[in-house]
């Protein structure tokens, strides 16, 4: 089966029955398709109903699915492990969503765990590796004057018997026991291994018995100085990335002043206030305290609408999360900007259009507020703009 | 032709407040620039007037990404260029110096803006100020960073309670006469000594009250500065200076930064001994111990001398924060354009009850970061 | 209208940057700071003492870190020197630059350091330009970032078909440039094949607006090092490049008077027709050999062409269709890819005078414009609907220009 970052798509489903939470599944009733193009593809189906999963393969068509997940195996591989960016597959084409690909983005991560390559096992170190190599990893300047013969005898798979000499400022290793030794060691191969690579402590090792010594105690001892330490061929120490996530609140207070609290004041008497510019007449909504371009201040304010022209709109099928909360508006949604009746031509204000009115909208479309049942004096009382038909 | 010297023409301070409630930042600024067009007489006229503004204001104490967007209509940059120091401002003016200096516009107007009551902790913005990792976590601020400082300078200067005190019964004795001040109430030193502590030592009254305010100046060419007013007052000298980031790292008594700041702005002005040659000096001393500390770092009191020149009427003598200082009540990100402010009043004979004579030099100066890690040294002259 | 003249000359000699990703997670913000400086103090063959102050900017709500530059001066290599921090929104990279410009032409320091950052994953992006909105009114309504208002207009001028063809075609000749290259963030290999594909499956963010059209985020930081005439003199590793004059044009916060009745003139048009007025600049679209313009959006990108370019009708279209806006036309628009490609925000309003800088230098490697690039003209965007624009020169033969 075709490897693609060192797994393949068919683990993603083979995985997925175990990967399921039925319990955020209980109100969801939909099937998704997937097609994988390429080497290591194939096509499957998951059907979703009231708490249950079925996964299953497809030859043929894939039919009855509400949404369905067409891209080339390597691409699944990736986006699944989160290796390539969902919205940068999505914008370069390489991955297409029949249907809604909010639904899935929302969808999917609430009902599955997510998907892990499965861990290879590292190649296992052998005692013989690790002793036949010893004389590389000698340090001479610590072994300055000193003769020594150290015995190794390891018994079990990867073991055998080995002499360390050291001698003259130099060391060589041989098979067998020489005689004399300076000192023996017995042990499993295992416990050497485990030793070397930092698994097992030494001193552990010794106490509890797993490591016989005979002859010279200190010598055996003060071996471990003579040698560097024994590094995996290949392996590269494991950085952890530290991550720390904190949600900074400061709570404020802020000031209307008076020109932005008469707007408010406005509100809750559901009229609009904007203010008027002594020079240019041009009626700013909401009111502020001077004119930018005329750079006087604004002192008189003028009711303006309630109704309006629709100048121009956007349809939003794309909502940003709330940052607090991750709330997402339901989309789409329709955002209009509207020259309120007795304003001047170019200042619009904007809100939002009431939803059932979305497919009428068109530009010159009249409008008027939609105002809360209590208005209060906040931009709560405001709660958009309805057609006026 | 190139521009020799930059001049300030005008400046318009809002008065301190501990809680402008009852106005937004549109409203503060307005009336600074109402008060520096009816003393200037400038307009916004593309050719003759000011197409070039420097702001200064803070994302945090806003809580306004981009802080200088809700008051661009105010500043008069609408179809204009504006820049905003996103720093402390006194820094605005040596920027402004240097966009004069440029040829790149003759008029620069100033306008900072800062209310330390919105946000519920200054103390919490702080924090934030330091790296997410370990200061933060460990709950640094500025306050309990000039703590520490406060400890360790008490001791190599020989600060008491009492020299302290003195510094904040004076500083309430100048704020009295300075009309634009937050804490004018004349306080006895036992009051100050008996104030609640905030952080060991710094008590309540040693620290600098939540404030509200917003300054304005006009920045000329010498070719354009006689246009808007008949007593500019020259900037001959700025310079600025950071120190290391880590508390650890430092030693927060030495005054590295300031000591460099300080010495780069003398240069420039020509300045040998400023004790000597400067009439009048403005510190930004948020915290009692921080008027004696940084006037060591400028030259005016020797290193660790402190107490001695608090006990021979340093302050009266070299006529140190005549306007309250930053302990009367500035807010932290405009603190040293007050300095400023009181400074050019002072050089043009228009500080009222807190005039004195003779004044032909005079220093402004700001800090920024936890425990003065950066300073901002600004020379004025008649 | 009066020429400017300036006090000094002012050269770029040192252009760096750091890579870019949506997930920088192997550095902190201070070591990617370190990065971009080292690189640029690299190009310019200079040390940390030769500079003699620091710029920086970024937009500080994006990382949650208050008075930020305190923090990274230990990657900028302030301590000991004298800082500016300077902060515009979105044109904050250019700002920088303007900045540094006005600092060694003033006469006060000679060889300055800017450096413009972002490190958006640190933050929460959307938190962020969320709260470029006033919180009284604009930030409660829970109006996105993004609208398509601009893409309707255009339709409704120049007809749909032509209209998206239009943005289409921007869009797949920006991906082109970016997969030449190499520091471009986002490279998908389009193909103008794939313009009617694309068109119609692109998901929609907002109208007319897809998701194919818009720039997205990344995390970086660009760095360059200005100095004055005389030590340019004294010898650079590279040629220099000539900051020759620059604008910032900004306005009000409100956003919707834009989109009343009528609209007024755009500042991207003010600040083109007031910066080549006073520098004698009759015909951009002859003058300039690159322009480097931040382009947040393929249909906002090609609007604004109109306005920078002083063009009217649909002049605009016209030339982008007959290829004059690509690598080897007439006036190649974003070589390096654009906005659209890159978006570190601090730094991004700084990567367009960066590119146009390595364009003079004949530098840009695998994006490299063929013919001689003499005179580039760079844009920022950023705020509400602010703009900042330059001109770079690669000699000082403006200079002889009269006065009016």
């Amino acid at each position: 089966m075709t490897e693609y970052f060192g797994t393949t798509v068919a683990d993603i489903f083979a995985t997925m029955p175990k990967r399921f939470k039925p319990e955020e599944a209980k109100d969801v009733d939909t099937v998704i398709g997937y097609e994988a193009t390429g080497e290591g593809g194939g096509k499957w189906k998951a059907t979703i109903k009231h708490g249950t999963l079925k996964v299953e393969t497809v030859e043929g068509e894939l039919t009855g699915c509400k949404t369905t997940v067409h891209t080339d195996a390597e691409t699944m591989v990736g986006v699944t492990l989160g290796k390539i960016g969902a919205i940068d597959a999505l914008s370069s084409q390489k991955l297409r969503v029949a249907g809604d690909p909010k639904f899935l983005m929302l969808l999917l991560p609430k009902i599955f765990i997510p998907y892990a390559a499965p861990q290879k096992k590292p190649a296992t170190v052998t005692a013989r590796a690790i002793i036949t190599t010893i004389a590389e990893r000698f340090r001479q300047e610590k072994a300055a004057g000193v003769t020594m013969a150290i015995g190794y005898d390891l018994a079990g798979e990867g073991g055998g018997q080995w002499t360390i000499e050291i001698r003259d400022g130099k060391c060589a290793v041989r098979e067998g026991l020489a005689d004399p030794l300076t000192v023996k060691m017995t042990m499993e191969a295992d416990v050497y291994t485990g030793m070397m690579l930092g698994t097992l402590e030494a001193v552990t090792a010794f106490t509890s018995g797993k490591v016989r010594i005979d002859g010279d105690m200190m010598a055996a001892g003060a071996t471990a100085k003579f040698f560097r330490k024994y590094e995996v061929p290949g392996a590269k120490e494991a950085e952890e990335l530290l991550c720390l996530r904190v949600t900074n609140a400061i709570e404020q207070r802020f000031a209307t002043g008076p020109v932005m609290g008469r707007w408010f004041a406005g509100l809750r008497e559901k009229k609009f206030l904007a203010n008027r510019c002594p020079e240019c007449g041009r009626t700013q909504i909401p009111p502020r305290e001077i004119c930018a371009f005329c750079h006087v201040r604004v002192h008189e304010f003028v009711e303006v609408g309630p109704k309006g022209v629709v100048t121009h709109f956007d349809i939003v099928y794309f909502a940003s999360p709330d940052p607090l909360t991750g709330a997402v508006r339901d989309t789409p949604y329709a955002t209009v900007y509207v020259v309120l009746d007795g304003a001047t031509e170019r200042e619009a204000v904007t809100m939002d259009l009431k939803k059932e009115d979305i497919p009428r909208l068109k530009e010159g479309a009249r409008v008027r507020p939609v105002w809360a049942e209590v208005t209060t004096g906040s931009y709560r009382d405001l709660i958009g703009f309805e057609l006026d038909m | 032709m190139t521009t020799q010297r930059v001049a300030i023409c005008a400046v318009a301070q809002h008065r301190n407040d501990p809680d402008l409630w009852h106005k937004r930042f549109q409203g503060m600024l307005l009336d600074v620039l109402e008060d520096l067009q009816t003393q200037t007489g400038f307009t916004f006229d593309e050719e003759t007037g000011v197409n070039t503004i420097v702001s200064c204001s803070d994302d945090f104490f806003d809580a306004r990404t981009i802080s200088n967007n809700g008051v661009a209509d105010v500043l008069g940059a609408q179809y204009r260029g504006e820049e905003k120091m996103a720093q402390e401002g006194l820094n605005a003016l040596g920027y402004a110096q240097a966009v004069i200096l440029s040829g790149h516009a003759g008029l620069v107007l100033v306008m900072g803006h800062c209310k330390e009551s919105q946000a519920e902790s200054r103390n919490a913005i702080t924090n934030l100020g330091f790296d997410p990792f370990y200061g933060r976590a460990v709950g640094l601020d500025y306050l309990n960073a000039a703590a520490l400082q406060a400890r360790a300078y008490m001791k190599k200067a020989n600060l008491t309670e009492g020299h302290l005190a003195g510094i904040v019964v004076r500083a309430r004795q100048c704020a009295a006469r300075n009309p634009y001040a937050n804490a004018r109430e004349i306080i006895a030193a036992g009051k100050v000594m008996s104030s609640p502590l905030l952080c060991d030592p710094i008590r309540e009254l040693h620290a600098y009250p939540v404030s509200d305010g917003a300054v304005g100046m006009l920045l000329a060419s010498e070719e354009r500065a006689r246009e808007f007013t008949d007593r500019p007052v020259w900037l001959t000298g700025f310079a600025n200076c950071m120190d290391s980031y880590f508390l650890g790292d430092r030693d927060l008594t030495a005054n590295f930064a300031l000591k460099q700041a300080a010495g780069r702005a003398y240069r420039k002005a020509g300045i040998a001994d400023p004790r000597k040659e400067i009439d009048l000096v403005e510190v930004m001393d948020a915290y009692a111990h921080q008027q004696p500390l940084w006037l060591e770092g400028l030259g005016f009191c020797g290193d660790g001398e402190g107490a001695r020149f608090l006990d021979e009427g340093g302050p009266g003598k070299y006529r140190v924060n005549l306007s309250g200082g930053m302990l009367a009540g500035n807010p932290l990100v405009i603190a040293g354009l007050y300095r400023a402010a009181e400074a050019v009043l002072q050089l043009r004979g228009e500080a009222g009850e807190r005039q004195v004579p003779d004044v032909r030099r005079a220093l402004a100066h700001s800090t920024a970061g936890p425990a003065g890690q950066f300073h901002s040294v600004a020379i004025l002259e008649k | 209208m009066k020429m400017h003249v300036k006090n000094r000359n002012v050269a770029v000699i040192g252009i760096g940057q750091t890579s870019l990703s949506s997930h920088k997670e192997d550095q902190n913000q201070v070591e990617m700071v370190q990065e971009a400086v080292i690189n640029t103090l690299d190009d310019a063959g200079l040390k940390i003492d030769d500079i003699d102050c620091i710029v920086h900017g970024n937009m500080e709500l994006f990382e949650m870190q208050f008075a930020p530059d305190l923090w990274h001066s230990l990657g900028t290599g302030a301590c000991g020197k004298d800082e500016y921090r300077i902060t515009t929104g979105g044109t904050t990279g250019a700002t920088l630059v303007c900045a540094a410009d006005n600092l060694v032409a003033s006469g006060l320091y000679d060889t300055v350091l800017a450096i413009g950052m972002e490190k958006l994953q640190e933050g929460n992006t959307t938190g962020g330009i969320t709260n470029m909105a006033d919180p009284l009114w604009f930030r409660n309504l829970q109006t996105g970032a993004l609208t398509g208002t601009t893409a309707q207009e255009m339709i409704d001028e120049f007809g749909e078909e032509r209209a998206k063809r239009a943005a289409m075609r921007y869009r797949i000749m920006m991906d082109k440039h970016a997969m030449l290259n190499p520091r471009a963030h986002r490279r998908f290999g389009l193909e103008y094949s794939q313009m009617e594909d694309l068109m119609a499956n692109s998901p929609p963010l907002v109208g007319e607006l897809r998701l194919i059209h818009m720039c997205s985020q990344s995390d970086g930081a660009a760095a360059m090092i200005f100095t004055s005439e005389e030590k340019v003199k004294r010898g650079t590793k590279h040629p220099p490049v000539w900051v020759r004059d620059h604008i910032q044009v900004h306005r009000e916060e409100t956003i919707p008077n834009l989109f009343g009745f009528n609209k007024p003139e755009m500042t991207h048009r003010c600040a083109a027709r007031t910066l080549f007025a006073r520098n004698g600049i009759q015909n951009p679209v002859e003058y300039f050999d690159v322009f480097e313009m931040y382009d947040p959006s393929a249909w906002w990108a090609v609007d604004w062409l109109r306005e920078f370019l002083l063009l009217s009708g649909d002049e605009h279209l016209r030339m982008l269709e007959a290829g004059e806006f690509d690598l080897d036309g007439r006036l190649p628009i974003n070589p390096s890819g654009g906005v659209i490609a890159s978006n570190p925000i601090g730094a991004t309003a700084m990567l367009r005078p960066a590119e146009a800088a390595l364009q003079i230098r004949g530098d840009a490697g695998g994006h490299q414009i063929q013919k001689e690039v003499r005179h580039a003209l760079a844009s920022g965007f950023g705020g509400t609907f602010w703009t900042a624009l330059m001109i770079l020169e690669k000699d000082l033969e403006w200079q002889e220009v009269n006065h009016d």
